[in-house]
């Protein structure tokens, strides 16, 4: 890597500028997050009230409470159900099928969240967590679909059939040979399922019953009153979880979070 | 995964089945003091539970989309009057409400709600000019009338320090209102006229803003605002938080200005519409309704609030504008389809406008 850098400087200078423009405002979230002043304006002094503020925020925890969990059951759900969608489409091309898999993307996210709105309605489900739940992971099927198939186009076949020639049931076959090939693509699919799901506000927003928020719906209310630096320690604190679960997922199985297991010939 | 699925049942359960003992509360955020919730929770041996909206829209988009379970909400009085005509809200029965003999006749029986039928008055605020006492004092702006953000003359000196609502019902109910017209002037050549105003000052503002106005005061960067009279009070209350030098102020136009009044109604869906009478006459009691003055600044229609509230807030005239004041305050009406397309037009063009 080093020696493509020196040959390249502009590459690395350009990576640079990439990785800034990705960071740098992450990183300025985290620092007001210590600003000793309500506004995210200036720096005034060192300070850890905010963090003490919303230890003490029962709602905004709870907020934060609820789209962790709507995003860990959305992001399970939605990518078993989205990797069997996959390679259904993959190994039965059939228009119908990925028309009806992939519309949900296409579909803007208002017309999305009224008539789910309005289907809950209809159903007399009552409006909570669970319809929440049920709204994200219908939007995040399509996704994962679409990752774990481009995986599959890109899997030699013969793999598969090599497996079943040596007497392995199609479970088996999958479990043991298809399933570890496109584990990049689907884990990618979950990742991308809880990062739709803890940011999304539009379908959120309708599908949500009294008393449930989640943290877009609990920090779109405070703009009118200006964000407080509390919004910024709640980030940070999201920010530390998400880099956790990085770190653990990349020790537990190393390489998973790279695609080097390529297997094309 | 079914740990999971279980957390996720236990979570939402208590909606189903303890609708027993709580009070959902639809409201905007930090519109109540939490010292009130907390003593109306002791006093009703109940939970509130808040679900918060930013907007009037969201409020009759969510609720027209058929959602329910909420018992108490909070719109301003055209969201109000929509409602009522949806049929979306529960008549109250004022016998529950002795405390209502405490709201201002001048806040009662408005042509939102005729008679108050759905509707209590819960708190207000007007749209006014909020200013840097410091730099205004210093270039000698007069503040006292529309014309500040409108007449070019007076521009010149403040000029891109200056920012108004991003809101074309705001904006041209200010020009209307510095042309001698009522807020609520339906004529289109009236409108045409404030349009030519609005475009004649445009140059000089900085921005149309409705979200961070609150910080460009504090921090300075602006030095005077057409806006919301809680934002201002916000903008002071953080501008000597954070040790300025100046203070932001108000200043009620002399031609009069909007009043935004925001009303308790009860939804006709409401799992506890018995709870709900209980908080709306709890928060016409003027201690509690005093509360959320003292913390956002919002004006008060409660007569016995008066005593409960800092005399800071109190004297100030711009929150608690004096009868004759009053009389020139508007509450802006629902425009209809034609005039609400008229008025987009002249926006769009007003915006395009170089």
């Amino acid at each position: 890597m080093p020696s493509v850098a020196r040959r390249f400087p502009w590459l690395w200078v350009a990576a640079s500028a990439g990785f800034l423009f990705l960071y740098l405002p992450l990183v300025i979230v985290v620092v007001y997050s210590f600003n000793d002043s309500r506004l995210n304006a200036e720096w005034v002094g060192f300070t850890l009230d905010w963090y003490r503020k919303l230890a003490e925020d029962a709602e905004m925890l709870s907020a934060a409470g609820n789209s962790l969990i709507i995003g860990i059951v959305t992001s399970v759900v939605s990518t078993i159900l989205g990797t069997m969608a996959g390679l259904a489409m993959y190994r039965h091309p059939s228009r119908l099928l990925s028309v009806l898999v992939l519309t949900p993307i296409a579909i803007p996210e208002i017309l999305m969240g009224v008539s789910l709105l309005i289907f809950f309605v209809l159903l007399n489900f009552t409006l909570g967590l669970i319809s929440v739940t049920l709204a994200h992971i219908a939007f995040c099927i399509g996704f994962v679909a679409i990752v774990v198939r481009s995986r599959l186009a890109g899997m030699d076949e013969s793999l598969t059939e090599a497996a079943r020639d040596c007497g392995a049931t199609p479970a088996q076959a999958f479990r043991h040979v298809t399933l570890p090939l496109i584990m990049p693509g689907v884990i990618a699919g979950a990742l991308m399922a809880f990062t739709l799901s803890i940011d999304d506000f539009v379908i959120t927003f309708f599908t949500a019953g009294a008393g449930t928020s989640t943290l877009p719906l609990q920090i779109y209310s405070m703009i009118k009153i200006s964000v407080t630096p509390e919004v910024n320690a709640i980030s940070t604190l999201l920010m530390l979880l998400t880099l956790a679960l990085i770190v653990i997922a990349s020790r537990l199985a190393p390489g998973i979070l790279e695609s080097s297991q390529e297997t094309t010939p | 995964m079914k740990k999971l699925l279980s957390v996720l049942l236990l979570a939402g359960l208590p909606f189903a089945a303890s609708a027993a003992d709580q009070l959902h509360l639809y409201n905007w955020n930090n519109y109540i003091a939490p010292e009130t919730v907390k003593r109306f929770e002791d006093f009703c041996k109940c939970e509130v539970v808040q679900t918060y909206y930013s907007d009037n829209e969201e409020l009759l988009a969510k609720l027209a989309a058929g959602a329910k379970g909420y018992d108490i909400l909070v719109p301003t009085s055209n969201a109000l009057q929509t409602l009522i005509s949806q049929g979306a809200l529960k008549p109250i029965d004022k016998s529950q409400l002795p405390n209502l003999k405490n709201i201002a006749p001048a806040y009662l029986n408005t042509p939102f709600d005729p008679g108050n039928k759905y509707s209590v008055p819960y708190a207000m605020s007007i749209t006014l000019i909020g200013y840097n006492d410091e730099k205004i004092k210093e270039l000698g702006v007069p503040v006292d009338s529309w014309a500040t953000i409108f007449d070019p003359k007076i521009l010149q000196k403040i000029r891109k320090k200056v920012t108004v609502l991003d809101s074309a019902n705001e904006v041209f109910a200010a020009a209307l209102k510095y042309l001698g017209y009522s807020a609520n002037d339906v004529d289109e050549g009236h409108w045409k006229e404030a349009a030519d105003v609005i475009k004649k000052a445009k140059p000089y503002w900085a921005a149309f803003n409705a979200s961070s106005y609150i910080k460009e005061l504090t921090v300075g960067n602006i030095w005077l605002v057409h806006g919301y009279s809680n934002d201002i009070f916000q903008a002071n209350a953080d501008a000597q938080a954070a040790g300025r030098k100046f203070h932001i102020l108000h200043s009620l136009p002399k031609e009069g200005a909007v009043l935004a009044l925001d009303n308790m109604v009860i939804h006709k869906d409401a799992p506890r519409p018995d709870l709900a009478l209980k908080f709306m006459n709890f928060m016409l009691e003027g201690k509690n309704s005093a509360e959320l003055t003292n913390l956002i600044g919002s004006g008060n229609p409660n007569m016995d609030a008066m005593q409960y509230i800092k005399p800071e807030i109190a004297k100030n005239k711009a929150i608690f504008p004096d009868k004759a004041e009053l009389s020139r305050l508007e509450q802006l009406k629902d425009l209809n389809v034609k005039q609400r397309r008229l008025r987009s037009r002249l926006w769009t063009e007003i915006k395009a406008a170089r």
